[in-house]
């Protein structure tokens, strides 16, 4: 431990010159370095993980192995939080080595291979997403984009030793100011260094030290704010128990500018630990003389003491604060007065943030035009951040001011986990707001947050997935601030209240059509008339969540739905809820798992009839919102359904419908939309025909996905089962051509569902595009699909970089290889892997099979030689420019770096469109040709016309169409009926269903990964690629699901 | 507002009446301004009586010199302070943004259905009293809960019976201090018990 001992030729304490000073000081660093340390984090975090046993099993290892070749150190917090517990490994004339994860079985190795020159232990090195390991600390991205100044000590020394504080340098700032400033130099030198109050407000600091500075009353306080109440933020934690000199330095600087005789440090009783460090830390600075009493002989004093807060984050608010620290009720007083004129007792006080006053001695010592040098014109210097929430690392960092979110999120904080998007950052906790995707180039400085509706705030970001709901975010802040909220003034205590009342009406699905509105007039009041800043800015999350992500409060208010699964009223699972057609996936799930898969296909036939289909190339999204995925990774539900459909097949019942109504229904167009709405129109009891433009119904499952993803007898057989209930299907007629909606009207049909698709090819839009050897890639897919014969070259580009584009090129390699030629097959895409629209498994079975891929490329012509025929794309590359409204960055073409892709076929897979001509003038349709409709019910600008699908969505995903098609038939049944008689017994059901939890065998186990065929013997026909899991292997992974359905 | 005491408990009137008030004094005595450090004051005797009894609260008022009325106010003010009896021993859960967004409440959930009793509220035995706290800045460790100080990491509610079996609640044990653990030995080998 540190203590106050004199080092070996040192001055006697305490020190009472700048000489003596000056003596202790180069004895502190003339002292023999070890060759070797080791720094074990010993901040809160690691602690939690296990830091304290790591921490003495290194020290046995060490005693016992180097004697004193080697330090082990408690060290501050390096901010890897997530990754702890952590060491780092410091060896002479060697970069620091960074360790994760370490236990105390390690120390022996960990030792060792410290006393080794250029040794790593391979199990703690940190590997970056493509899984190469970066042993070195200046290679990881976590460290390598922060500047830290704040931060400075935070996890390199000790933070109990303040020799190890003065050997960095510490307490030099304050020798200088005392002996060689006034303290109108200090001053000026804060006011130039543009330092604004890093506590969230970012008052320019030099300006509220000046103020104070002019007052004649004496004593004057300084105070510094350690009362982090907003929920999800630690920095001034981890500067506390890293650096607590580093503080009481800045506050000693401060106070001899501002002529202040008294400082106290108000710190929340949450963080016993930095308390603890801190007085520690004040009792050294004390027994040194650097504190008390007449500092290094020059007159000058300053006491210290640490008040601790009770609970309560009201007392953030300065006024409050002063209240709390005189022994009253912390509540807020109006202002002015201003503290720096009337504070604490009644005398001129500065209350600066905990990372205010660790920034105060590096602009002193360095200079404020270096200061500046950092950060942006309006907010110089740098900020901590604790990062938190779905990130793959998270813990506290610094960086320059200017930053854009972007690097924040995915460059320091690595991305998303679980394979999920990112959704939205949560600045400055309770009084701060969420963006979205669009704003993640926006520079963190406190004018461009400001702007965009959130604030920098103390710096906690929270980073947040897909399974967060903002609105129930929005609660949760409310239901925090309405809880803390001190009760003195009406706008805060009681606008808060009814605001909280209202987001709980709307996330219990109870809301009334008008509530929004409300919420908003409310939320501006209380704003406005707040007395304080706790009032004055708990607004701000339902604010800015209004207006960034308002069609979420919307389908909470009218389709009582949670797109998120987070509000458990209108969720009965995250997977159900992020289901397109609302399966009851935990149920059938659970059936599988007990080994009843007739019962679970019976629940999932509820909602949607083609489960063997779906189990093969449905993308989804229930594996996404599992929760499952937080803790290893996501049940493989599809994988599950496709174990259940498949083994059921031959049993499946399909017996006709009983025909109860009158009135005859019409469906345009045989795909999935079409026939699931069919399926439930039928089984609703109404005689339902399906008109059909190809011979064969199916849609785009049967002529646009091929068959080695969906086996043809696979697709036959479901589409069968759907037309046994009583179907009548005509094909080969298309709207427009063989009959209008009018007609079908006239003859008879008393409601339509238009879900004719999106088949029209986008051209590829450059010179050339209609030559031969050019072709839209559904026309490649529909020929090959239908087995006939697709003359393809030697070598195809593909253009484009969605799930056509992977069907399409996959399809061109087959059929190379069927025609005896070796594989050659290029997809061109504009923008970077990370933005291909195409699912991560596509793209992947793709480059198995051979597909080369070329990113950042934009064609520009196609290139004709002899006869005509292609000879080449010529392309240009491109950079990614600002972010579009969409979240993906513009691809802009670079002039002149014109390139040639040699090719004889070029396949245009960009992009799918509704063909408008058949609906002109009939119905409503949006600018991009898609069809209007009512987003709960389907129905279209003509009464008793409903549309879904494609038509609807333009190109999309299977599920969304089927979840379509059954949206479709509940209105259709409504609309005839005046009764929603399929939907509410469905509904009531599917709420009541209660499948016990089934005996967890293997519920430990890793994610099942079905088996593929090889890529060699893919090409060589249209074989199936995927393969299912056996009945043991989808029991077990079905007992992986955590039931959330039953929790609570 | 910060927890409001229950009214009418007839524990807490039971101790109350037999409170030994000497700690009280000595206490006071050692500030100075006892008026103006009334929240440390306080402090101080909760962390020797385990919580504030009205006996205690008004010798604290006489003692200091102030009208009753304005210790109750700060005793009834502040999260910190209870004038009912706790349990022996502390289980906080934290309810910071960062573990609400990876499941806290349902790591809340489970600590409700395993200890039988609602936030605020301690087990009629007095083995156990249940907390939230609105972040304990452990975000990165999310979600987090305490036992007696001891952090808990990555909770998830499959652990929770788990992690509260991790101290057998004991009747001859003292009343839990509320001082946080001692010094630098926080934590210990907690974590991913």
């Amino acid at each position: 431990m540190g203590g106050a001992r004199s080092p070996g030729g040192s001055p006697p304490l305490p020190l009472r010159s700048r000489e003596a000073f000056e003596a202790y000081r180069a004895a502190v660093t003339g002292r023999p370095r070890p060759r070797v340390v080791l720094r074990v984090c010993g901040d809160t975090g690691c602690l939690a993980a296990g830091a304290e046993a790591v921490l003495e099993a290194l020290r046995r290892e060490a005693a016992a192995l180097a004697g004193d070749g080697i330090e082990v150190r408690r060290v501050g917090c390096p901010g890897f939080c997530s990754r702890g517990p952590v060491v780092i490994i410091d060896r002479e004339g060697e970069p620091p080595v960074f360790c994760q994860g370490v236990e105390p079985v390690h120390a022996d190795a960990l030792v060792g291979q410290a006393l080794t020159p250029g040794g790593v232990v391979p199990d703690l090195v940190f590997s970056d997403e493509e899984g190469r390991a970066l042993p070195r600390l200046d290679e990881v991205p976590f460290f390598t984009r922060q500047t830290r100044v704040a931060l400075r000590d935070c996890g390199l020394i000790d933070p109990t030793d303040i020799d190890a504080f003065i050997a960095r340098d510490g307490y030099l700032a304050l020798v200088k100011a005392l002996f060689e400033m006034s303290p109108d130099d200090v001053l000026d030198a804060v006011e130039r260094s543009g330092l604004r109050g890093r506590g969230g407000g970012g008052f320019p600091t030099g300006a509220k030290w000046r103020l104070m500075a002019a007052q004649p009353q004496r004593p004057k306080y300084v105070v510094c704010n350690a009362d982090e109440g907003d929920p999800g933020a630690f920095m001034d934690r981890g500067i506390l128990e890293g650096d607590p000199h580093a503080v009481i330095e800045g506050m000693l600087i401060g106070a001899y500018a501002m002529g202040a005789s008294e400082g106290v440090v108000y710190c929340r009783a949450e963080y016993p630990l930095a308390i603890a460090r801190l007085r520690t830390a004040i009792g050294q600075a004390t027994a040194l003389g650097l504190l008390g009493d007449d500092v290094l002989g020059t007159g000058f004093s300053f006491g210290l003491r640490v008040k601790e807060g009770a609970g309560a984050f009201v007392c953030g608010e300065e006024t409050a604060l002063i209240a709390s620290v005189e022994g009253r009720r912390g509540m807020p007083r109006p202002r002015p007065p201003y503290p720096a004129v009337s504070g604490l007792r009644g005398k001129p006080t500065t209350i600066n943030n905990v990372e205010t006053w660790a920034n105060v001695a590096p602009i002193v010592l360095r200079g404020p035009e270096w200061f500046r040098t950092l950060g942006t014109p309006g907010s110089p210097g740098t900020k901590v951040f604790s990062l938190a929430g779905k990130l793959r690392n998270t813990g506290l960092v610094e960086v320059p001011m200017g930053v854009t979110l972007r690097d924040l999120v995915f460059g320091v904080g690595g991305g998303m986990t679980a394979g999920r998007r990112f959704k939205a950052v949560q600045m400055g906790g309770p009084s701060g707001g969420c963006l979205g995707p669009a704003h993640l180039d926006l520079p963190v400085d406190y004018d461009s947050l400001k702007g965009a509706g959130a604030i920098m705030g103390s710096g906690g970001v929270i980073v947040l997935d897909e399974t967060a709901c903002m609105v129930d975010l929005a609660r949760f802040f409310l239901r925090f601030t309405q809880s803390e909220s001190c009760g003195k003034c009406v706008p805060c205590r009681l606008g808060t209240k009814r605001m909280l009342e209202i987001l709980e009406r709307i996330t219990a699905g109870e809301a009334e059509p008008d509530d929004l509105d409300r919420l908003e007039r409310l939320a501006r009041t209380v704003a406005r008339t707040s007395l304080c800043g706790l009032g004055q800015t708990a607004p701000n999350p339902v604010l800015s969540t209004l207006r960034h992500f308002r069609r979420e409060y919307e389908e909470h208010v009218f389709d009582r739905r949670c797109r998120a699964g987070a509000c458990r009223a209108l969720a009965k699972a995250p997977c159900t809820n992020a289901c397109p057609a609302g399966v009851d996936t935990p149920s059938y799930v659970a059936l599988v798992a007990a080994g009843r898969p007739d019962e679970a296909l019976a629940v999932h036939l509820e909602r949607n009839p083609f489960p063997s289909v779906c189990g093969r190339v449905c993308h989804h999204p229930c594996e996404v919102m599992c929760r499952r995925g937080d803790l290893d990774a996501p049940v493989a539900i599809a994988a599950v359904k496709r174990f259940m459909a498949d083994v059921t097949a031959a049993r499946r019942a399909s017996a006709p419908a009983r025909v109860t109504r009158p009135q005859q229904v019409a469906v345009v167009g045989g795909g999935p939309a079409g026939l699931t709405c069919a399926y439930h129109l039928a089984l609703a009891g109404f005689p339902v025909t399906v008109f059909e433009a190809e011979a064969a119904l199916g849609g785009m499952l049967r002529y646009g996905i091929p068959p080695f993803r969906l086996p043809r007898d696979v697709l036959e057989r479901e589409i069968e089962a759907v037309v046994d209930l009583g179907l009548t299907v005509r094909t080969g007629l298309r709207l427009g051509r063989d009959f209008t909606l009018d007609g079908l009207f006239g003859e008879g049909f008393a409601a339509v569902f238009v879900a004719v698709g999106a088949e029209r090819a986008a051209p590829l839009g450059v010179e050339n595009d209609a030559a031969p050897g050019v072709m839209p890639a559904l026309d490649l897919l529909r020929a090959a699909n239908r087995g006939e014969s697709v003359a393809v070259g030697r070598r195809v580009v593909v253009v484009g970089g969605g799930s056509v584009a992977m069907d399409a090129a996959r399809t061109a390699l087959r059929l190379q290889a069927a025609a005896g030629k070796a594989g050659d097959v290029t997809v061109v895409y504009r923008r970077s892997r990370a933005e291909m629209p195409a699912h991560e498994w596509e793209v992947r079975e793709a480059e198995e099979e051979g597909v080369r891929l070329v990113f950042l490329t934009a064609p520009t012509r196609v290139l004709l030689g002899e006869g005509g025929r292609v000879r080449g794309l010529e392309c240009l590359r491109v950079e990614l420019g600002e972010v579009q409204p969409d979240g993906r960055r513009r691809p802009r073409p670079l002039p002149g770096s014109e390139h040639v892709v040699e090719c004889d076929t070029v396949v245009a897979a960009t992009g799918l469109a509704v063909d408008t001509r058949l609906f002109d003038g009939v119905l409503d349709l949006d600018p991009d040709g898609t069809v209007v409709v009512d987003q709960r019910t389907g129905a279209t600008s003509r009464r008793g016309v409903f549309a879904g699908g494609d038509a609807v969505r333009g190109p999309a995903t299977v599920v969304e169409a089927i979840g379509d098609g059954q949206r479709a038939a509940f209105a259709i049944e409504e609309y005839l009926t005046g009764r929603a008689g399929r939907a509410a017994e469905l509904a009531a059901r599917q709420r009541l269903r209660r499948v016990p939890r089934a005996e967890a065998v293997g519920a430990g186990a890793a994610r099942a990964v079905p088996s593929c065929l090889d890529p060699r013997q893919r090409l060589a026909g249209f074989a199936e690629v995927v393969a299912g899991l056996d009945e043991g292997a989808a029991r077990a992974e079905a007992a992986r699901c955590l039931r959330c359905d039953l929790d609570g | 507002m910060p927890r409001r005491p229950r009214s009418g408990d007839e524990a807490a009137a039971a101790a109350a009446a037999t409170v030994d008030l000497t700690a009280v004094r000595e206490i006071v005595a050692g500030f100075e301004e006892p008026a103006s450090d009334l929240v440390t004051v306080l402090q101080r005797v909760q962390d020797r009586y385990g919580y504030l009894p009205a006996p205690v609260l008004e010798e604290v008022a006489r003692c200091a010199g102030v009208p009753p009325s304005r210790v109750y106010g700060v005793a009834t003010f502040y999260a910190q302070f209870s004038t009912v009896p706790t349990g022996r021993h502390k289980v906080r859960v934290c309810q910071g943004t960062a573990c609400h967004v990876r499941g806290g409440e349902e790591v809340l959930r489970a600590v409700q259905r395993e200890l039988g009793i609602a936030p605020g509220e301690t087990t009629p035995d007095l083995a156990f009293g249940l907390e939230t706290v609105a972040c304990l800045g452990a975000c990165s460790l999310a979600p987090v809960m305490t036992v007696d100080g001891r952090v808990f990491a990555r909770m998830n509610a499959g652990r929770v019976p788990a992690v509260l079996a991790t101290v057998a609640p004991s009747p001859g044990q003292g009343q839990g201090s509320d001082a946080g653990p001692p010094g630098e030995g926080q934590g210990g080998e907690g974590g991913e018990g």
